[in-house]
């Protein structure tokens, strides 16, 4: 694989005296699938806030494409590229789905109250940009025919192709997204999942996905990070993940029956 | 008082265009960007004394201490709103109430600056009679005499007046109709909905808020500066927080989440806090009329109860809308 794109070094974070993260390090390349995996309270969701900014890190660097963003705010990680998505997804209930995916649009002029009046055809001008690409992107996740919809008629799956395509709206090179398959109907997940796939392969985007269902994982991933207790306790291809001792012991021991493949 | 008095109907007129255009301002700031401000009053009263004290004390032109007096709500905003807005929506409304009850006590305990107690006619001192309207006044005759001219008939200087703070409310609806179909509005209300997802796209939602407090600070200002002329004296008193909950009344009133239910509402709520002031025919007639300006308040709030139970979105608001879980 290619260069590294997201490197994260030492990175600790406890809450109260219980270490959520206790100096975890690893890096997702450039391109790739990553799984993060590991059981519950393992400090996966905390690694995934701390990187995208909505937690600050008590040490530890964080390297986005070559840039630091330890403790950079939200909104800048999210603007330099690096997006993420919710564990329950956080579509906007009464906006209709096109709205939810026009306020994500990049860069647009007409977020200035002040330009809305002094160059209104500058901002209409991208505001039409930015229409036409949520259009695209909403007929790739298959939403289109919801598109007037209020996003709180959505079911819970399409909530979270939603809030997939949100967040392509901002042009991202890597998605986090935190237990995309949890809670949505079969037929959905795979739909997730194919887009995931085509989404790498066609626009270059790299994913860090935290999953619980093996199957997924191993199906999905290049890579595949396991934490427990706050750290990485091993890294590597997906099939010499499963036959990791450490990782059986930590964590696959317990399912290792259902999702032997 | 004589139902069918013109007078007071223009004067209604008048103070339902004021209130509208108070309300816009917490319309920018609760219903579109979620913000609950509780202490909305405060913009008010400091755009006012400021202005007043400017032209008693310092003999500044009108339209210059006007000014004055919004930079004075802009600099509220930023006092208040900074340290609280990134916080959650709670401690901005626990610090807006207290920031209006410090200001209206302010005004009160310092009587070298405010005039104290007895407000703006005290600016000067004990023994002068201290007024600041003169300049507005002498403009309101200017223009009722040109629109007499227009019209035909003579206008009244309160006619004029009516006529000029409508034309404003209909003007700044227009503006924040346009403000609200932006980029900009979209921002704020996808604030209001799931600040979180906002900052997970993106957008700098610290900066917004902070805009829509500062926007809805100046109207109020604007509301503030109006009222304070037009009355033509003021004291701590007019600055009660109970004024802040009638321009919630008055969102509410109309319908959450619509801007052009604010003047329907503004309208609506003048009518009803003025219209029971005429409640002074038999059996009522027999309570004095201090118990019955009691009775008022009550019967306001009652119908205001009676709305919220049978019509919960307001008078044009969105049933759906409300019912969708955030």
């Amino acid at each position: 694989m290619s260069a590294v794109l997201l490197e994260v070094e030492r990175l600790s974070r406890s809450f109260g005296g219980v270490a959520a993260l206790d100096e975890a390090s690893f890096a997702v390349d450039e391109g790739s699938i990553t799984a993060l995996i590991g059981p519950n309270g393992a400090g996966k969701t905390t690694a995934f806030n701390v990187i995208s900014g909505f937690l600050k890190p008590d040490a530890g660097a964080i390297r986005f494409a070559g840039r630091r963003i330890e403790g950079l705010r939200g909104d800048l990680v999210a603007r330099a590229g690096l997006v993420r998505a919710f564990q329950a997804p956080r579509v906007l209930t009464r906006m209709s789905v096109l709205d939810n995916m026009l306020l994500a649009g990049k860069d647009q002029p007409g977020e200035r109250l002040s330009l809305n009046w002094l160059a209104p055809r500058r901002v209409a001008v991208r505001e039409l940009e930015v229409h036409r690409r949520a259009l695209d992107l909403l007929e790739l996740v298959r939403l289109l025919p919801l598109a007037e919809a209020y996003a709180g008629t959505l079911s819970g799956g399409q909530r979270k192709l939603l809030e997939l395509g949100r967040a392509l709206m901002v042009e991202p090179r890597m998605i986090l997204l935190d237990e995309p398959m949890a809670g949505v109907a079969p037929v959905l997940a795979e739909q997730l999942v194919e887009h995931i796939r085509r989404l790498r392969a066609e626009r270059g985007v790299t994913f860090c996905v935290i999953e619980h269902d093996m199957d997924v994982v191993m199906s999905i991933s290049d890579r595949v990070i396991v934490m427990d207790e706050g750290r990485v306790i091993a890294e590597g291809p997906p099939d010499a993940i499963q036959r990791d001792e450490r990782v059986i012991e930590a964590y696959l021991g317990r399912f290792a029956p259902a999702s032997a493949p | 008082m004589d139902f069918l008095n013109p007078a007071f109907w223009t004067f209604v007129a008048i103070i339902a265009g004021i209130y509208a255009v108070f309300s816009l301002g917490l319309y920018v700031q609760f219903s579109l960007a979620g913000l609950p401000n509780f202490g909305h009053v405060a913009f008010m009263a400091v755009a006012a004394y400021t202005m007043a004290i400017l032209v008693v004390r310092y003999a500044v032109p009108m339209p210059l201490a006007a000014g004055a007096g919004l930079v004075g709500a802009i600099l509220l905003a930023l006092v208040l709103g900074i340290p609280t807005v990134r916080l959650r929506a709670d401690y901005l409304a626990i610090a807006t109430v207290a920031g209006g009850e410090i200001i209206r006590y302010l005004a009160m305990n310092l009587p070298d600056l405010t005039g104290g107690p007895i407000g703006s006619i005290g600016l000067l001192g004990p023994g002068q009679i201290a007024l600041y309207n003169g300049d507005w006044l002498a403009f309101l005759d200017r223009l009722a005499g040109n629109l007499s001219g227009v019209v035909g008939t003579r206008v009244s200087r309160d006619a004029a007046a009516a006529i000029l703070v409508w034309l404003l409310a209909g003007l700044l609806v227009l503006v924040l109709w346009r403000c609200e179909r932006s980029p900009w509005g979209r921002v704020l209300k996808a604030i209001r909905e799931d600040e979180d997802a906002v900052t997970a796209v993106g957008k700098n939602v610290f900066a917004f808020k902070m805009q829509a407090l500062i926007l809805g600070a100046v109207l109020a200002g604007v509301a503030g500066l109006l009222l304070a002329l037009q009355i033509g004296v003021f004291s701590p008193e007019d600055y009660q927080p109970t004024l802040t909950f009638y321009a919630y009344l008055i969102v509410i009133l109309g319908g959450m989440n619509r801007l052009l239910a604010i003047p329907v509402g503004a309208v609506v709520f003048s009518l009803l806090y003025s219209g029971t002031r005429l409640l002074n025919f038999f059996p009522l007639s027999l309570i004095d009329s201090g118990s019955r300006a009691f009775l008022r308040l009550f019967l306001v709030g009652f119908l205001l109860v009676l709305l919220m139970a049978v019509r919960p979105q307001g008078m044009l608001g969105n049933r759906r809308e409300l019912l969708l879980e955030k």
